[in-house]
């Protein structure tokens, strides 16, 4: 080969590469756009000018079940928009159109969609302008959110149970107060009086007021040391739960075994959330399960510990079935735990919570 | 004998120290009742001159009692009482037609009689 054939050669070679350059460009990027769509989490879906679908990717096809095939070309309103909002936005289309007016543009708002069966759900929509040369498209990237908002539903129904928990606990209280200690105390006030009046003519039967009095005093003590037990007990503030355990076993008429109680102490909280779990689960394997023996298992690796109360009773309980078990669990998520209970029928209960107990 | 008094609450141990305390002030207790229905069963059943009736009743109140009293043209004189702390509502009690409120720890012969003469 000369060198002016190489030079020639190399010469056409460059100007053809010249030529073809914007071509090639517009070919990569094409492929790269395409392959940022097909592979992006979110619905991305382009309409045109008349309101008509020119853009469904893999993730539109996931979330709302229509393949593109069947959606390019139809209109987008009769597509994902709920019917009561279709006017709406048709009407948005055409002021844009008319008067360049943009209320949902370049923003994110959060609205519902529509589903190939007919189920609405929430979405986190934004919308991006495509101002070409010719008429506009418009890109929506579209997010189901329909799992945050039933988190955020739970939370806030948590919250709610958590208040009413703690409203009815005081309310309880109130009542046992006042239908306990109190009761026998004002009782007392009478009889006592009543002694006062009688001692000079009647001494014998104001020693038997007296009498009675002490016994009456005695059980108001009790029952309002029971009382203070039960709202939260001496021994779990200064002893933890290696010293309020033992003791809430010792009391519960099932055999309960404690097994891998640790003597280190936790936060209040943990130790406070472990102690109320620990003494319900006795009290419904006590009352409702038909049980003999409870294990209560415990467990701490780095920053976790996890307990378990196994009972060996006719099993069968339900988060669903009354409030008992949704209560724990609420107690237990509010401070960032996991509550789960296996309770086939026949084959006992196990509830298992883990707690961090760093923060 | 003393004043006819029917005596109506829910806690055995009250109306076993008032009932104590009103017959050694020379009351005649001649019922006891531990809820509102029954005491107004008892008291049209009994007549008695007045009845002692606990604001907090488990199947209703003292003032629906009372009402029910007058309504049903029992003449008994009512007084009501409690251990909790009720005089911000004692007004209640007047539009109820009872005649006074005593606290339960200071329930006595001589309180009884300031109401009820």
């Amino acid at each position: 080969m000369s060198g002016a054939l190489a030079l020639r050669r190399g010469a056409r070679w460059v100007h053809h590469r010249d030529v073809t350059r914007p071509y090639d460009a517009l070919v990569v990027s094409e492929a790269r756009t395409k392959a940022i769509v097909d592979s992006a989490l979110d619905c991305v879906v382009t309409m045109d000018s008349g309101g008509r679908i020119v853009e469904w990717n893999p993730a539109a096809e996931r979330c709302f079940g229509h393949r593109g095939a069947d959606v390019i070309g139809r209109e987008l309103a009769e597509v994902i928009i709920p019917f009561e909002m279709r006017d709406a936005h048709r009407e948005g289309l055409v002021r844009y159109l008319a008067t360049g007016e943009r209320r949902m543009v370049g923003r994110r708002i959060e609205t519902n969609a529509v589903r190939a069966d007919g189920t609405e759900f929430p979405v986190e929509l934004a919308i991006t302008l495509i101002d070409s040369a010719g008429p506009p498209l418009f890109t929506g990237h579209l997010r189901d959110i329909s799992e945050r908002r039933e988190a955020e539903e739970e939370v806030r129904a948590s919250r709610a149970r958590l208040v009413e928990v703690a409203d009815e606990t005081r309310r309880r209280l109130e009542r046992d107060l006042h239908d306990g200690a109190q009761q026998r105390l004002v009782g007392l006030a009478l009889d006592l009086q009543l002694a006062r009046e009688t001692v000079e003519s009647d001494p014998a039967a104001a020693r038997q007021l007296l009498d009675g009095a002490v016994g009456g005093l005695r059980e108001a003590i009790d029952e309002l040391r029971e009382l203070a037990r039960g709202i939260h007990p001496a021994v779990l503030t200064t002893h933890g739960l290696a010293g309020a355990l033992p003791d809430l076993a010792r009391r519960c008429p099932l055999d309960v075994k404690l097994d891998g109680l640790a003597t280190e102490r936790l936060p209040v909280a943990v130790e406070a959330t472990i102690y109320f779990v620990v003494s319900e689960a006795l009290t419904n394997a006590a009352k409702h399960s038909g049980a003999d023996a409870v294990l209560v298992a415990f467990d701490q690796v780095d920053d976790r510990v996890a307990v378990e109360v196994c009972d060996d009773g006719s099993g069968g309980a339900s988060m669903r079935a009354g409030t008992g078990l949704r209560g724990l669990s609420d107690r237990v998520s509010a401070i960032g735990g996991t509550f789960q209970v296996r309770s086939r029928h026949g084959e006992g209960t196990i509830i298992r919570l883990e707690l961090p107990c760093e923060w | 004998m003393g004043r006819r008094i029917l005596i109506v609450d829910d806690h055995a141990g009250f109306r076993r120290s008032a009932r104590r305390i009103l017959e050694a002030h020379g009351f005649d207790v001649v019922g006891e009742a531990e809820d509102g229905a029954s005491g107004v069963a008892l008291a049209s059943e009994l007549q008695p001159e007045v009845v002692l009736l606990d604001l907090q009743l488990p199947d209703t109140d003292g003032f629906c009692v009372a009402c029910e009293l007058r309504d049903a043209g029992i003449p008994a004189a009512v007084v009501l009482t409690s251990s909790r702390d009720w005089s911000d509502i004692c007004a209640r009690g007047g539009e109820a037609g009872a005649v006074g409120f005593i606290p339960k720890d200071e329930l006595s012969g001589t309180r009884l009689r300031a109401l009820v003469g």
